[in-house]
């Protein structure tokens, strides 16, 4: 890999970091409020504000996928983590690739989908909150799944680089 | 499809993310039924259609800000002062202040790294011997799994479907009982060890709530919110979410206002891993309900068993097995809507069965070869696997005792439930 090219993905990494940080601080913090100002609205005014609810539902679905990207990033997706303690280092990297492989194309499938999804719920004109095209609120579906098909992706190319590296010079893999 | 249904277990067991193999298994059986793969996009929005689910960040949010601040410490100043005069008081008050922050954050397994630190030197400098110290901590990590307002009790409500309060008031009980058996085991083994008891201090009381003050409200509000019907779930988690934020940041400054990103960076993931999981399994199960699933498993256990006790016998079995390889999120939203027809037939209270259920996952914490605990004291006290395992078995018995009790007292879990 050039020193441009993988300079390039240093900082798209440190770009997408950001992103996924800010995004979540945002959301929490914009979760939090609306939901205490929801109970102040009941508590104090006995009112509420009607689309609240809606949109407060609509976040967990944005931190859902978004936390999902971050677990991607980080490696800490629930998974049933049993041989990599029996098995030798060198199977589990094998297994690395192929396990970050599937998931790749797995979130792809998932990103593909969502993307038909959407096209006929904007040709359907849907709409979320009152009068908010659908299309928008759920269109973290494929983003998400996108950056995770890239994520894994690269994820899996790393797992191969590594293999080679360590088969060349023992014990340097970084 | 048998050949591919392989592949996807040995994915699974060389580490694929849960929620890739789930999604894969629901398309694969999508594509059979001829059903659009689009519909797993529908499902997937779920998510957002189920009520109460912000309950899940803003409480994962609240207790790793708790966990990261200088609480976990007053937690146990506090239960020390009020417990500590007692015979075996400090494994009294590893018992009571693990179950509490248990309950507080999750069951994530930040109890064990938050109070083990404290508790694991303090119990050595006790004069406990120290493997009962390594199966007492490795065990208080999941304590208080059954009492509001933990996670999975939540989670299995919004699964379920049935009301998170009453799931609450079920949970009461069965949760005391467990504490109550490992506490009298705790003072049995250590009958030898007779200490002189340290006075009760009254002084100490009054200093060590006056230090606690700030989260003192905390456990009023939530659950007396919650219990009182003033506050619904989700209302309890934005509440204690924005006073934790306030107090740990703001006021007491334990948290610094740029460490706070990173503290929501990583709740949140563990919020993602969950929720996502969730999603693909609405996909999965609303497959399996439309292939027939849960009459073949249902067809299956009469086939077996009759009568409920015997029911709830092989449900045990089960979920022993199913805790021992997989983690209780994932068990919840894959399994729970399975197991629910079944054991409606077989006159199984919801509430009994919800408790149940997370009474026999709460050892699948314990169990090899994936239980959390493990992993997690093993790696913070530096102690080979297998010695936190032998360690932890006897208190493993115990709590087994006690879900075999929760299981056929029904009683025990209802009492509190209006009808």
């Amino acid at each position: 890999m050039s020193g441009s090219a993988s300079g390039l993905l240093a900082r798209l990494e440190r770009w997408g970091n950001g992103a996924e940080n800010a995004s979540l601080v945002l959301l929490l913090g914009a979760l939090t409020a609306l939901a205490v100002g929801q109970i102040v609205l009941r508590i104090v005014f006995d009112s509420g504000l009607l689309w609240a609810d809606e949109l407060l539902r609509i976040m967990v679905l944005w931190i859902a996928l978004i936390g999902s990207i971050a677990a991607a990033r980080s490696k800490r997706h629930l998974k049933i983590d049993v041989l990599s303690h029996l098995i030798p280092e060198r199977y589990t990297q094998i297994a690395g690739i192929i396990v970050d492989g599937f998931s790749s194309l797995m979130c792809g499938l998932l990103a593909w989908h969502s993307i038909r999804f959407l096209q006929i719920t904007i040709a359907m004109e849907d709409t979320v909150l009152v009068d908010f095209p659908s299309w928008i609120a759920h269109g973290i579906l494929p983003v998400a799944f996108l950056l995770m098909c890239y994520r894994f992706l690269i994820s899996s190319a790393q797992g191969i680089g590594d293999l080679f590296n360590t088969q060349n010079t023992p014990g340097a893999n970084q | 499809m048998i050949l591919l249904g392989a592949i996807l277990v040995l994915l699974t067991v060389f580490g694929a993310p849960l929620f890739a193999v789930i999604a894969a298994g629901a398309m694969l059986g999508y594509q059979k039924e001829g059903i659009d793969l689009m519909a797993i996009a529908i499902e997937l929005l779920g998510i957002s259609q189920m009520p109460f689910l912000s309950a899940i960040p803003l409480f994962t949010f609240a207790g790793y800000l708790l966990s990261e601040s200088n609480a976990p410490s007053r937690l146990v100043r506090l239960t020390n002062a009020i417990l500590g005069w007692m015979p075996g008081g400090l494994a009294l008050v590893a018992l009571a202040a693990c179950a509490f922050f248990t309950a507080f954050t999750g069951a994530s397994g930040v109890t064990i790294i938050a109070l083990g630190a404290i508790l694991y030197p303090a119990l050595k400098q006790d004069g406990y011997p120290d493997n009962f110290n390594l199966g007492l901590i490795t065990t208080s990590g999941s304590l208080g799994l059954l009492f509001a307002p933990s996670l999975p009790l939540i989670l299995y409500g919004v699964v379920a479907e049935i009301s998170i309060d009453n799931l609450f008031r079920a949970g009461a009980l069965p949760g005391l009982l467990m504490l109550i058996l490992l506490a009298g085991y705790s003072l049995w083994v250590n009958r030898q060890y007779r200490k002189p008891l340290r006075s009760f201090s009254g002084r100490e009381v009054a200093a060590a709530l006056n230090d606690a003050k700030w989260e003192l409200p905390l456990p009023v509000v939530v659950l007396g919110g919650i219990y009182s019907g003033y506050f619904a779930v989700s209302e309890a988690a934005a509440v204690t979410a924005l006073y934790v934020l306030l107090v740990e940041v703001a006021i007491l400054r334990e948290i610094r206002l740029g460490d706070l990103p990173k503290v929501m960076r990583e709740s949140m993931l563990l919020v993602g891993g969950i929720l996502i999981v969730l999603g693909v399994s609405l996909a999965s199960t609303n497959y399996m309900i439309d292939a027939g699933v849960p009459q073949l498993l249902l067809a299956y256990t009469t086939g077996f068993v009759s009568s409920q006790a015997g029911f709830l016998f092989l449900m045990l079995i089960f979920l022993l097995i199913l805790g021992a390889i997989l983690d209780i999120f994932s068990a919840i939203v894959l399994v729970v809507p399975l197991i629910l027809p079944i054991a409606a037939q077989y006159g199984v209270n919801e509430f009994h069965l919800g408790i149940v259920f997370l009474a026999a996952m709460q050892l699948g914490y314990l169990t090899p070869p994936v239980g959390l605990n493990l992993f997690i004291a093993s790696y913070r006290f530096e102690k080979p696997i297998m010695t936190v395992y032998s360690a932890t078995f006897p208190f493993l018995m115990i709590l087994l005792l006690s879900v075999i009790l929760i299981m056929y007292w029904p009683e025990l879990s209802l009492m509190l439930v209006p009808n």
